[in-house]
């Protein structure tokens, strides 16, 4: 009967853990992203704490998000969302708002600011090119990217309205920082919308996954894209005859949260404000090009000089770009996404 | 009918009957369970708000977008190309198989089913390496100079019509080649020794004598392609928007079930139109056979 005695022991054991240490449990979305987020983020801060740390993970946070909070079993203390999920969250009140007493206000830009979710690392969605055709005179602009008569080749757009609508903008020489007040006027949109159309006849390609954008960019099949930063970075590390530019972006975040009635809230405060430490947010871009949305994370050399150039939010990138707002997405994304679509359609 | 005059001779077919319907209920039971539940389900989705109260909005507002109305007018378009491309190639096609020697025939024959025991998303995307622009399609044709510039040959109604009817040809070929392997040589023959040319044949015997695979054939391709969602999702490049990737775009991009249910319940009203009409046509062909035979 030894083995009895021994799982007895072992069991025993498990449950005896929790009491010596705080427990927090954190849902990612895991694969190679999630286990970059473990390695370089929670795990050191958790042993800084001396917190034991539960992982889940989850393919769709807020589906998951919404099914522990209404049916009122919340089993997780952290989650991990994109920002326009977590704006969403938000405003169906399934998230605690974040405690800025523990995690520290000034490390998070003014335009990326949220109440609920904490921006951590960001992407951009970027201008990519055919080296081929444009040889060394690429467009640099927005306004260039709408040029077809001094730059011809075919265009390849997401079909999806977000970021686009941010890019029309632009194009027709918006200021970044006026994006969102623009499009907040009854006419801004209508702007965005008469601005896409007028690209349309040379869009060959409307794309709808991010590996769809990356091979059109690696076969030649359109010359000038929209597309992510991580993808254009790829197809050219693969030797694709491809080039990117993070002037203009828009820069997208992903965000850590504490659920509404999550049983570990204050210990989870304090570990999201351990995990983002600069540093910590700096070690994340060795495992994937998403750089910290704290700019202290690009001081001091904690970032690789070379690496710098594959992020969408280090220094010598910014300046040009628009933040994502999540907040305006979760209150005329759906009035947008129908322009857009019947845009498409006409 | 025929009246059975001995009551246990009577007794005794309705037995069978009996017997032969019970065989069929194990398949009843998943049609039921795989179909009309399911269907019954999208029904009572379609009439539900998100917070799950009940609402006629999700019609109100499917039906007065324009969206809606002109995904239906691309997923007609798509089906009748379609269908008027497979009609043209799949009928001669099947007359030459009907008609070639048996050892040619079952090689033909493979050749037509070879695709069809290929992944549909494997031939799709064979389809982008062919036709794209630097695509060996397009390669052969600039490297040769018959054009010079390469042909928009994907991600437009063009690609989509061609990854189609690469699709949906085999299906029409079976039930016209079955058609027409199953016509009496002898009419044929007689036909012709009454003086017939080969056109007059065709147009007389055979063609008249295979409609009813050609109809079969045409609404299996009809009823397939109103629904069809990959090949437009793929080569359509974003440009050809049928109902099917509508729908698919209502749940994806703006998670509304409601609407999504309702786009889904008009593909099933199309579907049941248009085999509605393909039975009343069809009866209407087979009746004017019969006056013409009895005339």
């Amino acid at each position: 009967m030894s083995w009895l005695r021994i799982s007895l022991a072992a069991i025993a054991a498990t449950v005896a853990l929790p009491v010596s240490a705080q427990t927090v449990t954190i849902t990612t979305a895991g694969g190679d992203y999630g286990n970059a987020i473990k390695e370089a983020m929670w795990a050191p801060a958790a042993k800084e704490l001396g917190y034991d740390v539960r992982e889940e993970t989850q393919s769709d946070g807020l589906a998951a998000l919404k099914m522990q909070v209404t049916s009122g079993a919340v089993s997780t203390d952290i989650i991990h969302l994109g920002s326009p999920e977590g704006a969403q969250a938000a405003a169906q009140s399934l998230l605690e708002p974040l405690d800025y007493k523990i995690i520290d206000p000034k490390s998070v830009p003014d335009g990326a600011k949220s109440d609920y979710c904490y921006p951590f690392d960001s992407y951009g969605t970027v201008m990519s090119w055919n080296t081929k055709t444009y040889g060394e005179n690429p467009p640099k602009t927005w306004a260039e990217f709408w040029d077809v008569a001094k730059f011809p080749g075919r265009r390849a757009l997401r079909a999806n309205a977000q970021d686009l609508i941010e890019i029309a903008l632009l194009s027709d020489g918006v200021a970044p920082a006026d994006v969102y007040p623009v499009l907040s006027t009854p006419e801004g949109l209508d702007r965005a919308i008469k601005r896409l159309e007028a690209i349309k006849p040379n869009v060959s390609v409307w794309w709808t996954s991010g590996a769809q954008s990356a091979q059109l960019l690696k076969d030649g099949e359109a010359d000038l894209l929209v597309t992510w930063n991580g993808r254009a970075q790829t197809v050219k590390a693969d030797g694709g005859t491809v080039d990117y530019t993070f002037k203009g972006s828009v820069i997208g975040t992903d965000c850590l949260a504490v659920p509404k009635g999550a049983p570990n809230k204050e210990a989870a405060m304090k570990l999201i404000a351990a995990m983002t430490q600069p540093a910590r947010v700096a070690k994340l871009t060795d495992f994937i090009a998403y750089g910290p949305v704290n700019p202290a994370g690009y001081e001091g050399g904690l970032i690789p000089k070379d690496r710098l150039k594959t992020l969408a939010t280090a220094p010598e990138n910014a300046g040009t770009s628009v933040f994502s707002n999540a907040g305006w997405w979760v209150k005329n994304g759906e009035v947008a996404q129908k322009a857009f679509d019947e845009m498409m359609n006409r | 009918m025929t009246v059975l005059a001995d009551p246990a001779l009577a007794a005794d077919a309705r037995r069978e009957r009996r017997f032969f319907l019970s065989l069929s209920l194990p398949a009843l039971f998943i049609v039921g369970l795989a179909a009309i539940l399911p269907i019954l389900w999208i029904i009572r989705q379609s009439f539900l708000t998100t917070a799950g109260e009940y609402t006629v909005g999700n019609y109100e507002k499917v039906l007065s977008s324009g969206l809606t109305w002109s995904a239906l007018v691309t997923t007609l378009e798509l089906s009748l190309a379609t269908l008027a491309i497979c009609i043209l190639l799949g009928t001669p096609l099947a007359l030459a198989l009907a008609s070639a020697r048996p050892r040619v025939a079952n090689l033909l024959m493979a050749f037509v089913m070879l695709p069809l025991w290929t992944s549909i998303l494997v031939r799709t995307y064979g389809w982008l390496v062919l036709l794209r622009r630097d695509g060996l399609i397009n390669s052969a044709l600039t490297g040769s100079g018959l054009t010079a510039e390469p042909l928009p040959l994907v991600y437009n109604f063009t690609g989509t019509l061609i990854g189609m009817v690469h699709y949906m040809l085999p299906l029409f070929l079976l039930p016209v080649y079955a058609a027409m392997r199953d016509i009496d040589a002898n009419l044929v023959r007689a036909s012709a020794s009454m003086g017939a040319t080969l056109g007059q044949t065709i147009r007389t015997v055979i063609l008249p004598l295979s409609a009813g695979g050609i109809f079969s054939g045409s609404i299996i391709v009809f009823i397939y392609t109103i629904g069809f969602f990959i090949t437009p999702a793929v080569l359509g490049g974003g440009k050809v928007n049928p109902l099917s990737t509508r729908i698919e775009r209502t749940l994806s991009t703006f998670q509304d079930w409601g609407s999504a249910s309702v786009l889904g319940i008009l593909l099933l009203i199309l579907m049941a139109l248009v085999g509605m009409m393909f039975l009343a046509a069809r009866r209407l062909i087979a009746g004017h056979k019969v006056d013409t035979a009895h005339a």
